[in-house]
């Protein structure tokens, strides 16, 4: 300890034996009323957290519920088309079946395509990769005119 | 006023508090009670806070009567009881988040007629301090603990004790050495001086 530090004690234990402090705010009986009056406002928030955590919980499960029963399963729609041909076609489905999924996969392709395409033209209607999409497209359509002609041929042999 | 450190209580007084004899219990009170305040008020700025930290070390006392062996002065007991409150408290974000808001007013600090200008800056310089810094340099430079007992206290490790120590220090004699404005005892060139 250096001088400095001797003489700031010394200061520190001057300040400690002038200090007179306020007397306390509360008698032997006013303190355990105030312990008593903070044990009840700690018990009231705790029962306001605890009811608030409740009412959370119940609200929770509640929505839960409500969207597991609104949500009921909807086939897709290219699955639904390709049973209905299937079931509806004089030739036999063995035969069929390769070309009615073949043309639902591009459907589903090219639609795929379709919403990649107006995405890319609301940022960038005139961008590489609008063309590029356009492209693909423009593919995958000349593709399904085959499978279809493909298809149409084999049914009048 | 009687020191907290200094306080002592005959077994006669104890065993009949003990008992829960309302009388001894009730000048229990009043022998500790203002030397308990006192020493809180050292290490917490705020009045009211350390009220209410001079009920929570009076009702464990009261609470832990039982435990007092009487190794050391009953005013040792509770003064360490005091410290382990306020340690509690200074770990409270509410207590962090209303340190930083009024890290610049100067609180109410009572002041008594017998104290000089230069122990008025000391006070003032002292509350300023981090309650941490200033729990600490209290506690070794006015209530004699040891850096072992403090980093115990602190869970924490001697060196801590010590760093705090001499950032304390260094911080005091730093706002000593400059002139203090006369009504807010804010030091002049400082960081609150609004430049």
């Amino acid at each position: 300890m250096d001088t400095d530090d001797t003489e700031l004690v010394a200061r520190l234990k001057r300040l400690d034996a002038s200090g007179a402090a306020p007397a306390p705010a509360f008698d032997y009986d006013g303190m355990f009323e105030r312990h008593a009056a903070a044990g009840e406002r700690v018990r009231r928030q705790r029962a306001l957290a605890r009811g608030t955590a409740s009412v959370l919980v119940v609200a929770l499960v509640g929505v839960s519920v409500w969207r597991i029963n609104k949500q009921t399963y909807v086939p897709p729609k290219v699955v639904d088309d390709v049973a209905a041909e299937v079931r509806g076609s004089p030739e036999p489905r063995i035969v069929r079946a390769d070309t009615y999924l073949a043309l639902a996969a591009l459907e589903d392709r090219i639609a795929s395509v379709d919403d990649a395409l107006s995405v890319a033209r609301s940022y960038s209607p005139r961008g590489a990769e609008v063309a590029r999409l356009e492209r693909t497209r423009a593919e995958l359509v000349d593709s399904y005119a085959q499978v279809r002609y493909a298809d149409l041929v084999s049914a009048n042999y | 006023m009687q020191r907290l450190a200094e306080i002592e209580v005959s077994d006669t007084e104890l065993t009949a508090a003990r008992a829960g004899d309302g009388a001894a219990r009730r000048a229990l009170f009043d022998r500790v009670a203002p030397g308990a305040l006192a020493f809180i008020r050292r290490l917490v700025r705020h009045q009211a806070m350390a009220e209410d930290l001079l009920q929570d070390t009076l009702i464990a006392m009261y609470e832990h009567l039982k435990d007092f062996r009487g190794e050391a002065p009953f005013g040792v007991w509770v003064r360490s009881i005091a410290v382990s409150r306020c340690l509690m408290a200074f770990r409270s974000p509410w207590h962090r988040a209303r340190e930083a808001l009024d890290s610049w007013i100067e609180d109410g600090q009572a002041v008594s007629e017998n104290r000089t200008a230069e122990l008025i800056d000391l006070d003032r310089a002292l509350a300023r301090l981090a309650p941490v810094t200033r729990t600490v340099v209290w506690l070794y430079d006015v209530e004699g603990w040891t850096h072992e007992e403090i980093a115990r206290a602190f869970e924490r490790t001697v060196s801590f004790s010590k760093s705090q120590l001499a950032r304390g220090h260094a911080r005091l004699r730093n706002d000593l050495a400059a002139p203090m404005t006369a009504s807010l005892g804010i030091p002049l060139g400082s960081e609150f001086d609004g430049h």
